[in-house]
């Protein structure tokens, strides 16, 4: 972090935590949650600020290599030479986790790939609201490329709620067609290994991203790249590099420094606690 | 434009809005609001949708057994299984409950000609019997109504047959991932057999001395894999069994000691500081990834979702 970066920050925060007290003297503020509202306020001035400098110099922020993002242009290319579809699951939840929002948005780049290469894209879902913002997605990324042609709103199809029985038809997709790349992207829960080890065994290339925590050494184990966690959330950053997106992901790194200090500085004022060098104990104080 | 753009943004930002900051704010209103009525609204949203599902779904098999694509036949059962279902759940109550008064015995019969029958049996015994239909969708969860029985007898069987798959799953992906390729999966093999070993009841009965016997041995081959020189290893593994034993000796060869070297301890300690760190530093990045992906949306930052790309 530059110096003017640190100078605005801090001066926000502070104005943040005056703005947080003064609140606080109102009965209609739940004083007991003050630090969360502090760290809440304080995301989001990193995230404006973030996403205004981003506006003005996007080029200047270092977005990392993510070898998983890189192999999904390789795995449509590889499916267009071998001529066959790619197979997108967007997870096994509805549009109410913000996981699946993310997969769905993804989905939208991926779609464009495939409107570009001439490639099928398949994409089997397990709830009925998914369906229709995947299909929206799909439909938005076939106009843009000037592909409109190419969309069938089939392509994104409805299996089943049931978490079993929507992995047993995505299976029985891998076996019947074999498609040359399979990414899964959205929350997943058992059933992550299931379509793995399945694609695996068809000699498809596999990408998989998720931030269901259990699920990722599964992943991991079974498949070519794994997004994992927060690189899942970058990826739609990282695949169309719009200053608002970029914006969000320095945001990320920002406040995670921002909180490798708070702990870095509770763990102090613990310790000086313990010894009664301070009288106060700074992690009672943000609950 | 605005109603497919515009409108959607507003209704997330305002919701998304409310609810964000609702947490903070002490009126019970809102706080009914977020609790509940959101959360049902979306659920009533969702039990809609559920028909654009089914159809999509029937649409898709029709289409495959009228084309007779690749494996129509199971489409066949897929629709088969579908309007059964369909018919079951909607048009027939499938459980009709014989109710022997002042008693606790009870049994439920699919039909009403079936329970008829075991009312008149019962009556030829000298005992008298009720029917008590079951409720409509109360039928559906009837114990021993059709419904039931099928979920139970049907569905219930097919689902856990796909979970047992992963019993399987498991053991090649284990494979796979403990193939000592490089210094990472050796990691994750011996952190593995740690775990392993540790959790199971004869992990307690492995001695800390016979590991630290062990860990002389395998040293001893890293030495002679790097070094190439017998006299190196000749020295560190007579030199390091000797130690072993004379130490173990002077300890009175306790099981437990030390118990950096207990395979249950070292497990324990695997599991909750390695371990246990790594998958904190996912979750931090996995939480802060989560936050700024909401607040993206919330404030229309992000827009791809429907469908502007």
């Amino acid at each position: 972090m530059d110096n003017k970066r640190v100078v605005i920050y801090t001066v926000g925060i502070l104005g943040i935590v005056i703005f947080t007290f003064i609140l606080s003297q109102f009965h209609i503020f739940n004083s007991s949650r003050s630090f969360m509202f502090i760290v809440l306020l304080t995301v989001i001035m990193v995230l404006f600020n973030e996403i205004q400098n981003a506006r003005k110099d996007s080029d200047s922020i270092f977005l990392r290599d993510i070898p998983g993002l890189k192999a999904v242009e390789e795995a449509v290319g590889r499916s267009t030479e071998m001529g066959r579809p790619i197979l997108y699951v967007p997870g096994i939840m509805d549009m109410n986790e913000v996981e699946t929002v993310a997969g769905v948005i993804i989905l939208g780049h991926v779609a464009q790939m495939t409107a570009q290469y001439e490639t099928g894209l398949d994409v089997p879902v397990a709830r009925a609201i998914v369906m229709q913002a995947a299909r929206e997605s799909c439909k938005e990324a076939y106009l843009s490329q000037g592909r409109p042609e190419m969309f069938n709103e089939d392509m994104v199809h409805y299996i089943s709620d049931d978490q079993f029985a929507y992995a047993a038809g995505v299976n029985g997709i891998m076996q019947r067609d074999k498609p040359a790349a399979c990414l899964y992207m959205g929350k997943f829960y058992a059933e992550s290994l299931l379509f793995a080890e399945t694609g695996n065994g068809i000699g498809a290339i596999q990408i998989a991203g998720t931030a269901s925590q259990a699920q990722i050494p599964f992943f991991v184990t079974a498949c070519d790249y794994t997004l994992m966690g927060e690189e899942f959330f970058a990826a739609s950053a990282y695949l169309s590099r719009k200053p608002e997106l970029i914006g969000g992901v320095k945001t990320q790194d920002t406040v995670k420094l921002m909180l490798i200090g708070l702990i870095i500085v509770c763990l102090v004022m613990r310790a000086l606690f313990d010894l009664d060098i301070v009288s106060f104990n700074l992690l009672d104080m943000i609950g | 434009m605005i109603w497919k753009r515009y409108i959607p943004i507003a209704i997330v930002g305002f919701f998304g809005s409310l609810t964000l900051f609702g947490w903070f704010i002490e009126n019970e209103g809102i706080k009914s609001f977020i609790d509940d009525d959101a959360t049902q609204w979306y659920d009533i949203i969702a039990s809609f949708a559920i028909f654009l599902g089914a159809l999509n779904l029937l649409k898709l098999q029709f289409l495959k057994v009228l084309k007779r694509k690749a494996g129509w036949e199971y489409s066949v059962v897929a629709i088969l299984s579908f309007l059964i279902v369909f018919v079951i759940g909607f048009f027939m109550r499938g459980a009709f409950v014989v109710d022997i008064p002042n008693t606790d015995i009870q049994s439920t019969y699919f039909t009403q000609g079936a329970a008829e029958e075991a009312v008149n049996h019962l009556k030829d015994s000298g005992i008298i019997a009720s029917i008590t239909p079951a409720q409509w969708g109360a039928h559906i969860q009837t114990e021993g109504g059709l419904f039931k029985w099928m979920f139970d007898n049907i569905f219930t069987p097919l689902s856990a047959t796909m979970f047992a798959l992963l019993a399987f799953y498991v053991a090649s992906a284990s494979y796979r991932a403990f193939r000592a390729r490089n210094f990472e999966a050796t990691l994750l093999l011996l952190a593995g057999i740690i775990i392993m070993i540790g959790r199971v009841p004869i992990g307690s009965l492995i001695s800390s001395w016979m590991i630290m016997y062990l860990l002389v041995l395998v040293i001893g081959i890293l030495i002679n894999t790097y070094f190439r020189s017998r006299q190196l290893v000749f020295g560190w593994v007579a030199l390091g069994l000797i130690g072993v034993t004379v130490l173990g000796s002077s300890m009175g060869w306790p099981i437990d000691q030390p118990a950096v070297f207990y395979l249950p301890a070292l497990q324990e300690w695997i599991y909750t500081v390695p371990n246990l760190a790594g998958a904190r530093a996912i979750m931090i990045g996995i939480g802060l990834g989560v936050v700024v992906t909401s607040l993206r949306y919330i404030f229309g930052l992000e827009k791809s979702y429907i469908g502007n790309q």
